[in-house]
């Protein structure tokens, strides 16, 4: 797949193992300008394999990663510049406050002290956090913590946001919440992956991408796929089965 | 402000944070090494006194008791108990109720009397070298004393108006004239305890970065993995140079270490050696992937770093082998310089070249540390 001008992001022909076990075979995707790209899937489909590759914080066995033209795993990249990710594991520090790992991550990012003030006013105020300023990051709930995560990896206005199951241990009123969100952040222009295992969630993306066994099994955008297999585009848990099945000729089903 | 210091500043903050907030760590960077120096202060102690002595006298004449008494007169053999033959002597050195047993023969003021060389037994329990060896060399001393006032007697009663002089020793030690174990030893503990703690608490911290996930949260950010290694460092080595000063403070409080060197140049080989502690520990720490691993890497480095070291025990009375070892060992400097500052008063004159090895050592040992940082981040 050719990386063209307006792609931000670009796998091609990625393969990644670790050790025996192959968490990527040969995957090639893009992602382009502004867009929410899904990428779906069970547990071990190689999804955090791919972000984290995205994110440079893997390099490749086999195959070429392109993150706003450059390679985010060489040490002198400036992707990080432009890129915002949050992680499916909680890694924020848990014994700072909500406030001081704001302004910790604007520090690293070199926001100036007029820039971060505003920003902050503006993170808290969507992400409802206001109240909370004070409160240790490791006393928030699910989902103020992936809130919070969210706030710090926007804190430099990135032009591509990398979620790693976002919404995984959250309540539906947050998830809906951070959806929302994450709408006006696309909005503004802002490019996002989101990984997730929950077909619902497809249904919210742009395009999605398919990823069964370290393998891209399909590509296109929820309706689009829904209406290849005559299925309603909410129900996209039959579609992703009935792509599964017809991949492994029904030994998974 | 130039960015890279922003960053440097934001990592020195947070680091100070989480430090001051975990009271564990706090308590572990401050009070328990002064604890655990006022203890090993007192624990560790080479002196020899009051070694229980037991007397089988067998003579019972006014020369054999004499010589006990004059030989118990000290504070380095006490008098235990009186044993009637030397198996019952031999059954108290077993037993361990006593360390050493006189025993005076039956003739023994009349070997005496007569010149003849008159022999006293001094049975010593070797299974503590180090005052069985206090003991025996005791007895000996007060035995050659013995022979000397004796043979001068015996000058005086053959009416020889000089009598002839005896050789005598007049030992002046210098530097810790008491001969105090706590003197000599309160500057290696200071070494190992700040070695324990920075080595562990550096290891240890960027393992539980590894570990939580919040390591791979800063590798998304500009910030360089150097800088990152520096904001980490800086608390630790103000912390590690505020221990020393305190645990000094209470060396020369409570065991009366003088503090008789250069203040600067303390601190200057206090900053050396902590560099050399913290880029051990960061570089166990990117050996490791979770805490646990950090914690036994550092505790499997600390051990024969300690004991290699001339902390506890002389350089020189290792074989040859294994004193050159120590010489690749900067906790052996360190101590170096601590001894030779505190207790003899010595100046970068003297101590340069301890100086610039743990310069050497410390830049060294980082280098490494941050290059292998650097390839498990970048």
């Amino acid at each position: 797949m050719s990386t063209a001008p307006e792609m931000d992001i670009s796998l091609e022909q990625v393969r990644r193992s670790f050790g025996a076990t192959r968490a990527l075979r040969g995957v090639s995707l893009a992602v382009g300008r502004g867009e929410v790209y899904g990428l779906v899937g069970p547990d071990g489909a190689g999804k955090t394999t791919a972000i984290r590759l995205m994110a440079g914080l893997l390099r490749p066995d086999e195959g070429r990663v392109r993150m706003l033209g450059e390679d985010p795993a060489h040490p002198r990249t400036r992707v990080r510049e432009g890129l915002g990710l949050v992680p499916q594991r909680n890694t924020l520090y848990g014994d700072l406050s909500v406030d001081e790992n704001l302004h910790f991550f604007a520090r690293l990012f070199g926001l100036s002290r007029e820039d971060f003030t505003a920003r902050r006013e503006r993170l808290l105020d969507i992400t409802r956090l206001g109240r909370f300023t004070g409160r240790r990051a490791d006393a928030l709930s699910g989902g103020m913590y992936k809130k919070l995560a969210l706030a710090c990896a926007l804190l430099h206005r990135p032009r591509v946001l990398l979620l790693d199951e976002p919404t995984n241990g959250v309540d539906p009123v947050s998830r809906r919440e951070l959806w929302e969100l994450l709408y006006t952040l696309v909005h503004e222009g802002m490019t996002l992956v989101v990984s997730t295992p929950y077909m619902d969630e497809a249904a919210r993306c742009h395009r999605v991408g398919l990823l069964y066994a370290g393998e891209l099994i399909a590509e296109g955008g929820p309706r689009e796929l829904a209406r290849q297999h005559g299925v309603a585009a909410s129900n996209f848990e039959a579609v992703f089965l009935a792509l599964v099945e017809r991949h492994t000729g029904g030994r998974a089903a | 402000m130039h960015p890279l210091v922003v960053q440097y500043r934001a990592v020195v903050v947070k680091e100070v944070r989480q430090t001051v907030r975990d009271k564990r760590v706090l308590v572990l960077l401050t009070l328990v090494p002064l604890i655990q120096l006022f203890v090993l202060g007192f624990a560790v102690n080479f002196d020899v006194r009051h070694v229980p002595t037991a007397v089988v006298d067998r003579d019972g004449t006014v020369e054999s008791r004499e010589y006990a008494r004059t030989l118990l007169a000290g504070d380095t053999l006490d008098l235990k108990a009186e044993a009637h033959d030397e198996q019952t002597a031999e059954a108290l050195v077993e037993r361990g109720e006593a360390s050493v047993a006189l025993v005076f023969p039956q003739d023994f003021q009349e070997d005496v009397l007569r010149g003849s060389g008159a022999r006293v037994q001094a049975l010593v329990d070797g299974s503590d070298p180090v005052r069985s060896g206090v003991a025996a060399d005791a007895v000996a001393r007060h035995a050659a004393q013995r022979v000397d006032r004796l043979i001068q007697e015996d000058a005086r009663a053959r009416g020889e108006t000089r009598p002839r002089p005896a050789v005598e020793l007049v030992p002046r030690v210098l530097y810790n004239p008491e001969l105090t174990t706590a003197v000599y030893v309160v500057p290696g503990i200071v070494a190992m305890l700040l070695l324990i703690v920075t080595t562990i608490i550096m290891a240890m911290g960027l393992a539980r970065e590894r570990e939580t996930g919040t390591l791979e949260q800063l590798q998304v950010t500009p910030l360089k993995p150097v800088i990152l290694m520096a904001g980490k460092v800086t608390p630790f080595v103000l912390i590690g140079l505020v221990d020393v000063g305190l645990a000094l403070g209470v060396g020369a409080w409570v065991f009366g270490v003088p503090l008789r060197g250069n203040p600067a140049l303390v601190a200057l080989a206090t900053l050396l050696y902590v560099l050399c502690t913290l880029g051990v520990g960061l570089l166990i720490a990117t050996l490791s992937r979770t805490q646990q691993q950090a914690f036994v890497g550092g505790f499997l480095f600390m051990l024969p770093a300690v004991l290699l070291s001339g902390v506890l025990t002389s350089v020189r009375a290792m074989p040859d082998w294994l004193a050159w070892v120590t010489y690749l060992n900067p906790i052996r400097y360190y101590v170096e310089v601590l001894r030779g500052s505190l207790l003899k008063s010595a100046g970068l004159g003297d101590l340069w070249l301890q100086v610039v090895l743990l310069g050497v050592f410390g830049t060294a040992v980082m280098t490494v540390a941050a290059r292998r940082f650097h390839k498990t981040t970048a």
